[in-house]
């Protein structure tokens, strides 16, 4: 099996993550932050390691800011709700997930609620648009880091600037990017970054966290047991008890500890370097096969995300994705859950096949995809001339 | 030398208030408060030994809201 649909969750898990989930599981086996016995304890400590582990990593200076939830959607959630549920706007890009799309749409007063900015290749276009998209009510900028169909980037430093220069927050979607491209919320001057936790952290699927950099102002959407102050009917106002009520997955935080471990021992930078590299190989080869069509730039070290969109021409992105599948390939085809970001690229309605390599993908693999793309495209070839 | 409960709630104030403590020289052990104020409910401490109004300046200051202190045995 090639399995190139690391965009949508890695795989395999390194043996770091199977380590640290199987401890969670055999040996950590109290509900952390619940109970004062021995094992409960432990599993809270090793919650708490993941809590420092996880601030330092993405540059936060205090733990508590770290609050675990079950994906990067449930933490896209937890702050435009909280933030907009009681009025205001958000300013989104042309680019966004339906984590985020479809979040906006269900506002109280839905698509009267948040403004599109459009993305361009240009940065200081996409910023303007930003600046343009600001109205007098808006509240907040929520935007990826990195499209999750097409790897380019928005410049989130340049509008976590403009936000804060209009007195708005941000909150960064960085399902794409966390654990692949450097985002220091200190640095980038960002209030919220959510994370997929199983994607270039490498954790176990159903994990996610929400970094807050600001900390007073999401309102809690879930309410529940905390393990704390539990005689008060309001939920605690502190972070992280105030977004995270019920017992957290103790098997998938000790995965992101995990996953932590592996991404810092082989570094960062290298994974994602090694990733772009193979990106490019495929990019050069297809970019010269008849028949295939692309649609960004060549990937471009530090600008885009480790992910790629193509079609062959008059085949179905699903029906490619199928043909690939036959020969042991694993991609993802369609529209990928962003139909803003198909639409901006004239990829609607069928979308694109994506290909997504990570730390465990091999050159050999990307030259393997290279001639089934290179046959599927001749076989049509042969078959449209074959019918002329 | 008497035992101190501070009270501060949540299990993440504990673990992030020990670390405080531990790099200001002082030890202290994570419980299941005792005594928890009325109207508050359950929720975690710092067991002390040392000089607990230290103590308690120093969570204070490193943003530890501290419930209540209370004697242990």
């Amino acid at each position: 099996m090639i399995y190139w649909d690391n965009a949508a969750t890695t795989w395999p898990k390194p043996p770091h993550v199977q380590a640290a989930a199987r401890q969670a599981l055999t040996v950590l086996g109290g509900n952390p932050g619940r109970g004062g016995h021995r094992i409960s304890m432990a599993a809270a400590e090793k919650v708490y390691e993941c809590r420092e582990a996880v601030a330092g990593f993405f540059g936060l200076d205090d733990p508590s800011g770290v609050v675990f939830m079950p994906n990067c959607t449930a933490a896209l959630n937890a702050v435009i709700h909280g933030l907009l549920d009681d009025g205001g706007r958000v300013v989104i890009s042309d680019l966004e997930h339906n984590a985020v799309w479809r979040t906006v749409n269900a506002l109280p007063g839905g698509r009267a609620r948040f403004d599109i900015a459009a993305w361009s290749e240009n940065e200081d276009e996409t910023v303007e648009n930003f600046r343009r998209a600001i109205r007098p009510d808006t509240r907040l900028i929520v935007c990826t880091h990195a499209s999750n169909v097409f790897g380019v980037t928005l410049p989130i430093r340049r509008l976590a600037a403009l936000a804060h220069q209009c007195g708005l927050l941000i909150c960064v979607d960085a399902a794409q990017t966390a654990g692949v491209l450097p985002i220091d919320m200190q640095a980038d001057d960002l209030d919220y970054v959510c994370v997929a936790a199983h994607k270039g952290l490498y954790a176990p699927m159903g994990m996610g966290v929400l970094l807050c950099r600001e900390r007073e102002r999401v309102v809690a959407r879930i309410q529940g047991g905390t393990g704390s102050r539990s005689m008060l009917a309001a939920q605690p106002t502190e972070l992280p008890d105030r977004l995270e009520s019920g017992t957290p997955n103790l098997p998938g935080i000790c995965g992101i500890l995990g996953g932590l471990r592996f991404v810092k021992e082989h570094g960062r930078q290298t994974v994602y370097a090694h990733e772009m590299s193979l990106l490019s190989l495929v990019y050069q080869r297809l970019s010269n096969t008849q028949g295939v069509r692309l649609y960004t730039k060549k990937p471009q070290l530090g600008a885009c995300a480790p992910v790629l969109s193509v079609n062959v021409d008059g085949v179905a992105p699903e029906e490619a994705a199928r043909l690939l599948d036959a020969h042991g390939v694993a991609v993802r085809a369609g529209l990928h859950c962003a139909p803003l970001a198909h639409a901006r690229f004239g990829t609607l309605p069928s979308g694109t096949v994506r290909l997504a390599p990570s730390a465990y993908s091999t050159a050999r693999e990307a030259e393997i995809i290279c001639k089934l793309f290179a046959q599927i495209a001749q076989k049509t070839l042969h078959t449209k001339k074959n019918m002329l | 030398m008497a035992n101190y409960y501070i009270h501060v709630g949540s299990i993440t104030n504990a673990m992030r208030g020990k670390k405080l403590l531990e790099a200001r020289g002082m030890r202290s052990f994570v419980h299941r408060a005792p005594n928890p104020p009325d109207g508050d409910g359950c929720g975690y401490s710092l067991l002390v030994t040392a000089d607990e109004r230290e103590a308690t300046r120093i969570l204070r200051a490193g943003g530890v809201r501290v419930v209540r202190v209370s004697e242990g045995l």
